[in-house]
């Protein structure tokens, strides 16, 4: 029972049941909005949230689970979300090494970068797997709307990310 | 990164693993999903109604006058559809008639910028397989690579993986054959006489054109005819030569994502096909090995690109379906001979 417990107050089955919500929000709202026809992507805004707060592992590993789960419902092979999300959070963690004793701002300087790297790694890792076609100059567009999109909703993205990648120790 | 790209691996050899887990993954999201989506709706209306409310206006209007302008066109289309179609039948020739078609909705859009699919509320339980063609009331949409119980995924034809075999229609300089009949032997063995107009003129050539040569058209025997007769007495009937009929080369059309036009490739050179035109239609090829059948309206030829060399030309084609809106969908329950072979 206690085993349970601790399974299901763990930040990981948090952040299965968190990327749950986030997915069902992208699939549906935020496939509609599409500011300059672009679709703000809440799943890798989180991943990078979660690698500027929490470090490179933690980064790569958020990475892996939402960019698994993302994997599942879209058309492409699985894995290749989970490759670039992964990646995503690991480099958000990794700039972070740029800045000592990094500020809000150097924070959200770091997510901007992120989220721009991150939404370039998608369609170079299906140029690897052979689904090319997709390395256009409309990248660089898609890029800088979801960058920016993700500036705008960092704020509250930081406050759920802290919550659900908190480490928690249960009472005995 | 190595768990990536052991999956990755897996999911490109069609690993029945993988295709459980997102079966398994699809079940337990779908619930989620629509329950987000109820919660979501007013958010989604709401941002329409601030952003796309002149759009909708504008195109409201542009709409009335366009069904205005086809009204009176459709009632003679669907003529001209239903008389092509007895012939084909009666040639033994496949029509899309014969094949049932399941009607369906969108559902969602791709929700990454990198995939042109769109998800519609029908799958396997209708009999949908993976590879239909996917059509709406203009033409060909793309076709199905993702099916499940209740939905299914759809591979739009701007996607840069989607790859379909084609007829280009080109019509050559139009010679035409005028039969003219006078009121008194209408019922006579017509005489034909042969026009030949001018490369810039329409087909619709009075009878009064300069008359050249008396020619002979192959396979063509004039038969009894009785044409009603016009107020001048005069009736025509209009008969193209065997050698201006429409010529058709067959390539492979391919996606090339959201902001560039679906290309045409593998037209072959030949003096015979002559120069394409702007304009000129883009239908299925259909056969043994295609997954759509033939004759189904993909597109129009926008831009013709010449290569150098024996290499024919690269067309960009515009679809004539509105890829950016979509809703009500026709999925063909078609499957080529070779893929009912299949086990």
């Amino acid at each position: 029972m206690i085993r349970f417990l601790a399974f299901m107050s763990s930040r990981w089955t948090r952040l299965v049941l968190m990327m749950l919500i986030v997915l069902s929000l992208q699939t549906t709202l935020f496939t509609e909005l599409r500011p300059f026809g672009v679709a703000a992507q809440l799943v890798l805004l989180f991943v990078v949230v979660a690698g500027s707060i929490n470090g490179v592992v933690i980064g790569a590993l958020t990475g892996l689970i939402a960019g698994l789960m993302y994997d599942f419902i879209l058309p492409t092979p699985v894995g290749l979300a989970s490759l670039s999300l992964g990646l995503a959070g690991a480099t958000a963690g990794l700039l972070l090494y740029f800045f000592h004793e990094p500020t809000w701002w150097m924070r959200l300087i770091t997510i901007v970068f992120a989220s721009v790297l991150g939404e370039i790694y998608y369609p170079l890792a299906q140029t690897v797997v052979g689904l090319d076609g997709w390395l256009q100059l409309r990248i660089i567009k898609v890029a800088v709307v979801v960058a920016i999109c993700n500036l705008i909703l960092s704020p509250i993205a930081i406050v759920v990310c802290r919550w659900v990648l908190a480490e928690r120790k249960l009472p005995v | 990164m190595l768990t990536s790209i052991i999956l990755i691996t897996l999911d490109l050899q069609n690993s029945s693993a993988i295709s459980g887990l997102r079966s398994v993954f699809g079940t337990i999201f779908r619930p989620v999903e629509n329950t987000t989506r109820v919660v979501t709706r007013p958010i989604s209306n709401a941002w329409y109604g601030i952003f796309n409310y002149n759009d909708v206006l504008d195109e409201n209007d542009r709409l009335r006058e366009k069904v205005a302008q086809q009204e009176g066109a459709t009632v003679a289309a669907a003529a001209s559809v239903r008389l092509a179609q007895e012939l084909l039948a009666l040639n033994g020739l496949p029509t899309l008639a014969g094949i049932n078609a399941v009607t369906a909705q969108v559902i969602g859009d791709s929700p990454t910028n990198f995939s042109q699919t769109i998800e519609i509320n029908q799958g396997s339980q209708s009999g949908i397989r993976v590879g239909m063609p996917v059509l709406n009331a203009a033409g060909l949409v793309g076709k199905i690579t993702k099916v499940y119980g209740d939905r299914a995924v759809v591979m739009l034809i701007s996607d840069p993986d989607f790859a379909l075999s084609i007829k280009v229609v080109n019509s050559p300089r139009r010679t035409i054959t005028t039969t003219t009949i006078a009121k008194s032997n209408a019922a006579a063995q017509s005489p034909v006489v042969p026009v030949e107009p001018d490369a810039t003129q329409d087909s619709e050539q009075s009878s009064t054109t300069t008359t050249t040569t008396t020619t002979t058209i192959a396979r063509f025997t004039p038969s009894v005819t009785t044409l009603p007769a016009t107020p001048s007495g005069v009736s025509s009937i209009t008969v193209p030569l065997a050698s201006d009929l429409a010529i058709r080369e067959t390539g492979v059309i391919e996606g090339r994502g959201p902001s560039r036009q679906p290309t045409v490739r593998f037209i072959s050179n030949a003096v015979r096909f002559g120069d394409i035109q702007a304009g000129v239609p883009i239908v299925t090829a259909g056969g043994s090995r295609s997954l759509a059948p033939p004759d189904i309206l993909v597109g129009t030829v926008s831009r013709v690109v010449e290569r150098l060399g024996s290499a024919g030309p690269v067309l960009e084609i515009e679809p004539v379906a509105d890829l950016t809106n979509l809703s009500f969908l026709r999925v063909l329950l078609y499957q080529p001979i070779t893929e009912k072979a299949t086990p």
